[in-house]
This record gives C-alpha cells, structure tokens and sequence, in this order.
C-alpha cells in the first residue's frame, strides 16, 4: 500500500505532476516529509498542505475495525496441533495471524514438530486439519518427504491407510529449498503469489537462524545492526501475511550460550553462560508466541511455552517416536513453572551421550 | 510587550503557500502587522492575489496575532487537571505511585523486554479505560493501533471477563446496577477500534487521520500504540528515522492534550554496547527519550516481574513488583505467587 503512487490517491493532476518532478511519486516519499516540506514541495498554505496529507492518508491507513467484529470474525481462529494437552495450554493451538516459534538444541525435534504440522494442516476440517496447503521453506536441507510420510502413516493410520490419501498429502506439501540469507528473503518477499496460487494455509520456515548465523559474523563492528535489520524485515513480511490471509507462521530458531551480563549476580554462579535462544533481544520481540524443545535426558524430552499472550507458562514432557514427537497425555497435568524473560530462558541441551547396548 | 513582538513577525513566517508570500513580500509586505488592517479585496488588488488568497492570508495573520494572546496560568491548568481522571492499571501497587493510574492528556512510554508483559498492559488499559464512572472509572473508549500483530482478540475477552466480574462485585447502589447492564464483554469489545498497521508508512497515515477520528469519536479517552519500534526497526537512515519520529512524537502531544486522551506507547529494548559492554537500552535512540511524559520499564529479576519508573515529572524512582495472570495485569500478593508461580505474559 505504502508504495501507491500519488496520481492513484484522488489528488489533483497538477500537485501530482509537481510532486513528480521533485522525485515524491509514492505514499511513502510524501509521507516521509514534514508538513512544512510538503507545503514547499506542493506550493500550497497550511490548510491545502492538511486536506493534502489526509487525502493521501486516506489512501493508505488501513481500515478501523472493532474487537467486536474481530471477535465475531473468527472464532476458529486457531490451528490445533493435534496435541490434546498442548492445544488446551494454547487455548486451541497455535494462534493464526501471529508467528510461533520452536527453538531449541539441535537433534531434539524441531523439525520433527514441522512436520508433524504439515502434516495436520493437509488433512480435512473434519480430522481438525485445515485442509489446505502447506509452504515450507526449508533452509538447512532437513527436509526429508519419506519422514513426512512415515510421520503421517504411523501418528495417523487409520485416515493414511489409503495410498491416495498420502500422495494428495504429499502433493500439497510445497517445498521451497533456499540456502543463503538473499535467497530466503527474495522468497518471502514473492510468497504472496505462492499463497495465493497454491491456497496454503500454513506457513513454516525452517529455520530461520541457520542462514543468518552462516552468513553473519556478529564480531564485526554494525554487522549486528545489519542482521537485526534483515530479521526484523523478515519478520515483518511474515507478520503482514499471516495477518492478510488469517493464517499461521512457524518458524524454528537455534541456541546460543548467553553470557550474563557484568553486573548481574547470577553470572557470578553461572561462570560459563547459559543456552538460550539465539538471535539476540530484537529477534524475540518479534515473535508472538515462543515454545522452548529441550532434553531432559538421553530419551525424555520437554516442551516449554515460554511466551505467549494467553497460556501460562507450562512444561508438557514428550519422546520423539516413530510417529513423530508423541506427548505422554496422561501425566501431562498441566504443570506450570516459575517463568522468565523468554530471551533469557535457560535451555537444557544434551549432557553426554548414552547408547543403549542393543542386545 | 509579547504582543508587540509577536507582531513582528515576518509575513514569510506564516503558513501559506510559497508561491503567496513571494506576492506578499514583493508587494512590500514584511511583518503580519501590516496586514491586520486590511480588507480582502484591497490586499488582493494591492499584492496581486486571488480574493480566495487574499481572505487565506488575512486569516492566517490573524490566528498568528490572537494565538499570542491566548495563555494560561498554572491555576486554571491545576483546575483542568483535578477534572481529569486517570487510569487505573488494576495492579494497585502501580496505581499508587504513578498518582492514581496513568493520566490522561499526558504520553506513556512502556518499553521492556520481550515477553515481559508491555501487551499485556495495553490489553488491560483498553478495558479498564472503560469502567463506568459509578465505578471510578473514566467509561472512555479506545483506539488501538497494532503493529505488531500481538493483539490477541481471545486475550481481551479474558481480561475483560475479569474486569466486568470485579465490577458485579463492587455494585452497592441502583446507579451501578444500572450501569453494569450496560458494561459486558461484549460492549467492551465494541467500544475497541483496532488498526492493524503494517509498516511505518501506514502508521504515519493512520495518524495524520487520527485527528478526524478522534473529533468523530469523542468518548476516546485511550490510543495504543503497541509497538512504535517495530516498524522503525528496519531504518537504515538512521537521521530520518529520528525526523519522522519527532514528528510522531509532536502530533502525539497536540493529540493527547487536544483531545484530552491517554497516548500509550510500547517500545522495545535494544542492546547497545558501550565499551565493550552490552547493555539494554530502549531502542529508537536518545532524542525519542524526550517524546513521553512518563517512562515505564518492565523487566525481568529472575521469574519476578518489576516495574520501575524511569522518568515522570511528578513521581520518584520507584520499582513495583507486578505479575500476569490469567485474569490481566495484577499486584503479586506475597504468599499466594510463591506456590503458583507466574502466569506467562
């Protein structure tokens, strides 16, 4: 919108073609200026300059709708993770028109939880899917189509018993493989088209730290800013399509070791720094709902919700199985624990790896 | 002697078009003095202007010279004050040392870390603005702009759930039985307007119309701006970033005391490093700082949750310990929290 050129705002010809030949073509250029530039820019008093700027305003401002519509809008406006005790945490499941992010240590089920999700979004309402496409960007090659298979035959085995039901599966599963920074980007920014060509319902990006952390390095003096920009674009881009189509984004993040900061006392006991969340303070205002994948021990395994606007903060214990990750429901008491800054929250990696014999 | 200095002022000073005061001054007009005795039609034949002009320029000469004699003492100020009300945060900790909720008329900065509960707080304000006034509240209504996509519909009807149960609560005579019919989950929902602003162009939009809306809409009594940061995260012109956030800045005071609301702004942390040390810092630079009457600082000590006010004009230094509940925002009551433990944001 806020590149819409002034001749198509309802203004006249002629402050549009004066405006031109001083370089101010869109919304945005007009827009960036202060009243007494556009007065000069346009030639025009005070009061012109007003009626002006609300003219292009109009243009651009998007509508003002009350909670109530909202509210009535939609009130399936969730997607259910086909977990019973996490959905009933999240008040339904992942919320659509926000983004969710899983993070956590490498091999503890990130992309298994994407797929499982792809997964439930290609099956029918009926089955609590959303019947419709899935976009996966997958950018550190992770994706793997038997697994999906594997996935949705043994966590669903009576609705996959079909053939025909997996290979239409399979086939709304659209796979987008971008491995540098530039080429995610330049695939966010045309995803509207792929959106709208192919339907989908739900949007992973898997991840979204892998590239970032392979072409950034944050040693460098403004690269940090640069990086933080580049997120928050990303971010930004997701954001206005999970809002435009009402549905929801996944994307899952790394791990870094945070070191505590001089003065805090705590870092007096902790002298080597604690996992958390990687990509930094910027990153983790922009998404909207964060859950935490950790290992509690060779084989258990937990999910912590650890921002969000509407569960509390919660712990559900879980294995990675055949079927994918598989939540032990019956002693998934909500068990609720003493949260803290999402960005800061200690992540429990893997501490020594024990094989069992096979025998 | 104010005024004879504001007569001084130049023609080329006003607000009118280029092009007009050229005309103006070439036909040896110089200060807005010269012009006050003038008749439309003489000033059109005598600088060469349109009579459409030529009544523009006089207008404009004219609001310079009475706007000079406009004033207030700080008695009728202290007056208007005592009438208006503030807005309660439901945590009465906070309520306390801010002076009885965040006023009205004033701009409030909330800025904190992710997660810690800045949303949380809009959510509760946009409800709590309206508790009717038998209840002490202000029964205003509110417009929310989002720019982050974090306002969660489900969210408000809890929160508003809660307020309208305290307030069944507290009904001691027929005025506020009267006023609880008209107070539900649902009036409250209608009585929010919510933009969704995608980027920072169409938040300067949304502003430059917010003066027609709010004349539209005279019971509003809160804007939220949750968040001002995200959309000028991505600014690599970092001179016009600071431009265009004075002048969002500027129009969020001519709407808080014009209008006579409460403008609340989220604002997110950055880190800076200074030294070789890395310290959080609320982002959009050093001059944005000066934009907000009152600052509020929401963090994180281990799993409590603090709030500090960092700058008010009429308050000290003080830090609150608040927690999330599934009900809003609320005082942590010492004995009770232990064992639970906080709710998320």
């Amino acid at each position: 919108m806020a590149t819409r050129l002034l001749k198509r705002t309802g203004i006249s010809n002629e402050i549009s073609d004066r405006l031109k030949r001083q370089q101010i073509e869109s919304c945005k250029d007009l827009l960036s200026l202060t009243p007494i530039e556009v007065m000069h820019a346009a030639g025009l008093s005070y009061q012109q300059m007003s009626v002006l700027l609300q003219t292009v305003s109009k243009a651009v401002a998007p509508p003002v709708t009350t909670a109530l519509d909202l509210w009535k809008q939609n009130s399936d406006s969730c997607f259910s993770t086909s977990f019973p005790a996490l959905d009933k945490l999240l008040r339904g499941g992942l919320p659509c028109r926000t983004i969710t992010e899983v993070t956590g240590p490498s091999g503890c089920g990130k992309t298994q939880m994407c797929l499982m999700l792809s997964v439930v979004a290609t099956m029918p309402k009926s089955e609590g899917g959303l019947d419709s496409s899935v976009i996966y960007i997958d950018t550190e090659s992770a994706f793997s189509a038997e697994r999906l298979v594997e996935i949705a035959q043994s966590r669903f085995p009576e609705y996959f018993s079909c053939k025909e039901r997996v290979l239409q599966m399979a086939r709304r599963v659209i796979l987008f493989r971008e491995l540098t920074c530039d080429d995610v980007v330049r695939r966010l920014e045309r995803l509207e088209e792929d959106i709208i060509s192919t339907s989908a319902g739900l949007i992973i990006l898997d991840s979204v730290a892998s590239v970032v952390r392979k072409e950034f390095d944050t040693t460098l003096p403004g690269i940090l800013m640069h990086r933080s920009n580049l997120l928050t674009h990303e971010a930004s881009i997701l954001k206005y399509l999970a809002h435009q189509f009402n549905i929801p984004v996944v994307l899952t993040n790394q791990i870094t070791t945070h070191f505590g900061d001089q003065e805090s006392p705590s870092s007096a006991e902790v002298d080597s720094g604690c996992v958390t969340a990687a990509l930094g303070n910027t990153w983790s205002h922009s998404v909207n709902t964060r859950l935490i994948v950790q290992y509690v021990n060779a084989h258990q395994r937990q999910i912590l919700i650890a921002k969000s606007s509407v569960a509390p903060f919660a712990v559900l214990n879980y294995t990675i199985q055949k079927q994918g990750i598989c939540i032990d429901e019956n002693d998934s008491q909500e068990t609720l624990y003493q949260g803290t800054d999402p960005g800061l929250q200690p992540i429990k990696v893997r501490t020594g790896f024990t094989y069992r014999p096979v025998d | 002697m104010t005024m004879k200095m504001k007569m001084q002022r130049t023609v080329t000073g006003l607000s009118l078009s280029p092009s007009v005061k050229v005309k103006l001054v070439s036909a040896g007009f110089q200060f807005t003095a010269d012009l006050l005795n003038l008749k439309p039609l003489q000033l059109s034949k005598e600088a060469g202007l349109s009579q459409q002009e030529a009544l523009e320029v006089l207008q404009a000469a004219r609001t310079d010279g009475d706007r000079a004699g406009a004033g207030l003492t700080a008695l009728e100020l202290l007056q208007q004050e005592d009438d208006i009300r503030s807005i309660v945060t439901f945590c009465s900790q906070l309520d306390t040392v801010l002076g009885g909720g965040l006023p009205v008329g004033k701009i409030t900065e909330v800025c904190g870390a992710p997660g810690v509960g800045k949303t949380q707080l809009c959510l509760q304000l946009a409800v709590d603005v309206q508790v009717p006034p038998c209840f002490g509240g202000i029964g205003g209504q509110v417009i929310y702009i989002d720019t982050e996509g974090s306002f969660l519909v489900q969210r408000v009807v809890d929160v508003a759930t809660a307020v309208v149960r305290h307030c069944s609560q507290l009904v001691e005579d027929d005025e506020q039985q009267i006023a609880m019919t008209a107070f539900t989950v649902e009036s409250i929902l209608s009585n929010i307007f919510l933009v969704r602003c995608h980027d920072y162009v169409e938040l300067l939009a949304e502003l430059h119309l917010l003066l027609d809306f709010l004349s539209n809409h005279p019971k509003v009594r809160l804007l939220v701006i949750d968040s001002v940061a995200f959309p000028f995260r991505q600014f690599d012109n970092l001179s016009q970033r600071s431009r265009l956030l004075n002048g969002i800045a500027q129009q969020l005071i001519t709407l808080a005391t014009k209008h006579c609301i409460s403008v609340v702004i989220t604002n997110q942390m950055t880190t800076r490093l200074r030294g070789g040390q890395s310290q959080l810092v609320p982002a959009l630079g050093e001059s944005w700082g000066h934009a907000p009457t009152i600052r509020l600082h929401l963090y994180w000590e281990k799993s409590q949750r603090l709030a500090t006010i960092f700058k008010s004009p009429g308050h000290m230094d003080t830090t609150v310990q608040y927690q999330i509940t599934s009900d809003g925002f609320r005082d942590v009551e010492l004995a009770a929290t232990k064992e639970t433990g906080s709710n998320c944001c």
